[in-house]
């Protein structure tokens, strides 16, 4: 039971990290970007992530909007299919970000953004997590006509799940270097190839004041990426390969996950 | 001689204002590393009344805006439109599109 309920708690954890980027931000990290004024961000993603036997596919569709040219609102509705059969909607999550200090150059802007996303316990327990979690970050990045660099690191509060589990807290590090080899003029498809460094650790759950011996641990990932872009519409895409795995006890590790993301600025 | 070359060098001024077919703005923007993020500037522009034409010069950070015959933009309406678009308006200059 404890061991199920684990896995249940990591694969829920896979999904809450995943989302709220924004193009030329990151695929798996947390990048700097805000939108525009007024602007609207509809986005559409799709990940897969898969350890051991348990394999999971989420969908999602968020919409972003300008409060400011520094402050970005964020809604997520995530669609779930999990192998082990729940199907559908799973907790609706919202986010902000706040871009507090910027330096802009011929070609180039360095930033850095304070980020706060919370997801409240919206759906049914077999499709959310049956807890209220919330996350604080920080993003850095410098970005030039040839290349990019992001870093952030991200905390995230866990809540208490179904059946009084105390979920371990988490923090998640991201290095993350990128290069456009072509430089492209507006109105022309333009290319930028990732890596990503992505560390994640995380405390050990506890069951009525029990840790559990099935939790937590250490995870690293290298993540080769790409964003394309052409005018106000983008692609994403990425894969994360686990390279360092220390998890507690008999976890299973990551294989992979995976991610494309559609977006459109309007 | 010389009032003969002041008298052209005012007429063509007055011949110029008088029949400009609008006023081209160059906008020297700082912070434009990538074209997906320069959108932002695209649409806030396509939206001011008069605009007529946007162009993107990435590498020289220039942002060429053309307006229609009788319309003026000023300084600080460009200057706020493009911190509302995330990024840094260093200087402008403004001729008339002849």
């Amino acid at each position: 039971m404890k061991f199920i309920q684990s896995r249940l708690i990591t694969t829920v954890c896979l999904i809450f990290v995943s989302g709220v980027v924004l193009a030329h931000d990151p695929v798996f990290g947390l990048g700097p970007h805000t939108l525009f004024k007024d602007g609207i961000e509809t986005h559409v993603g799709f990940d897969q992530s898969k350890a051991g036997d348990n394999k999971v596919m989420e969908s999602s569709l968020e919409m972003a909007y300008g409060l400011t040219g520094n402050w970005t609102a964020r809604v997520e509705i995530p669609y779930v299919d999990r192998d082990a059969g729940a199907t559908g909607i799973s907790d609706i999550r919202i986010a902000t970000k706040y871009r507090f200090w910027r330096r802009d150059g011929l070609g180039l802007q360095e930033s850095s953004t304070a980020f706060f996303k919370i997801k409240p316990d919206t759906a049914s327990n077999d499709r959310g997590n049956s807890a209220a979690d919330f996350i604080l970050g920080v993003a850095y990045g410098y970005e030039s006509r040839k290349w990019y660099r992001w870093a952030s690191v991200r905390y995230r509060f866990n809540g208490e799940a179904l059946g009084n589990v105390d979920r371990g807290d988490k923090y998640l590090i991201d290095l993350v270097s990128g290069i456009r080899f072509k430089p492209s003029a507006y109105n022309e498809p333009d290319w930028v190839w990732m890596l990503e460094l992505n560390g994640e650790k995380t405390k050990e759950s506890q069951l009525n004041a029990t840790t559990l011996a099935n939790s937590g641990g250490t995870e690293w990932f290298l993540s080769p990426g790409l964003m394309w872009t052409l005018r106000n519409f983008a692609i994403k895409t990425g894969v994360q390969f686990s390279v360092v795995s220390n998890l507690n006890g008999t976890q299973d590790e990551s294989d992979y996950r995976a991610k494309l993301e559609f977006e459109w600025h309007l | 001689m010389k009032k003969i070359l002041l008298l052209i060098i005012i007429s063509l001024l007055w011949s110029t204002t008088l029949f400009a077919a609008g006023t081209q703005y160059d906008l020297r923007v700082d912070g434009l590393a990538c074209p997906f993020c320069a959108y932002g500037i695209e649409k806030k522009l396509t939206k001011t009344e008069g605009v007529d034409s946007i162009a993107f010069d990435l590498e020289k950070g220039l942002v060429i805006v053309k307006v229609k015959e009788g319309m003026t933009l000023s300084e600080a309406q460009l200057k706020l439109l493009v911190e509302d678009s995330g990024f840094t308006m260093r200087s402008m200059t403004e001729k008339p599109i002849i």
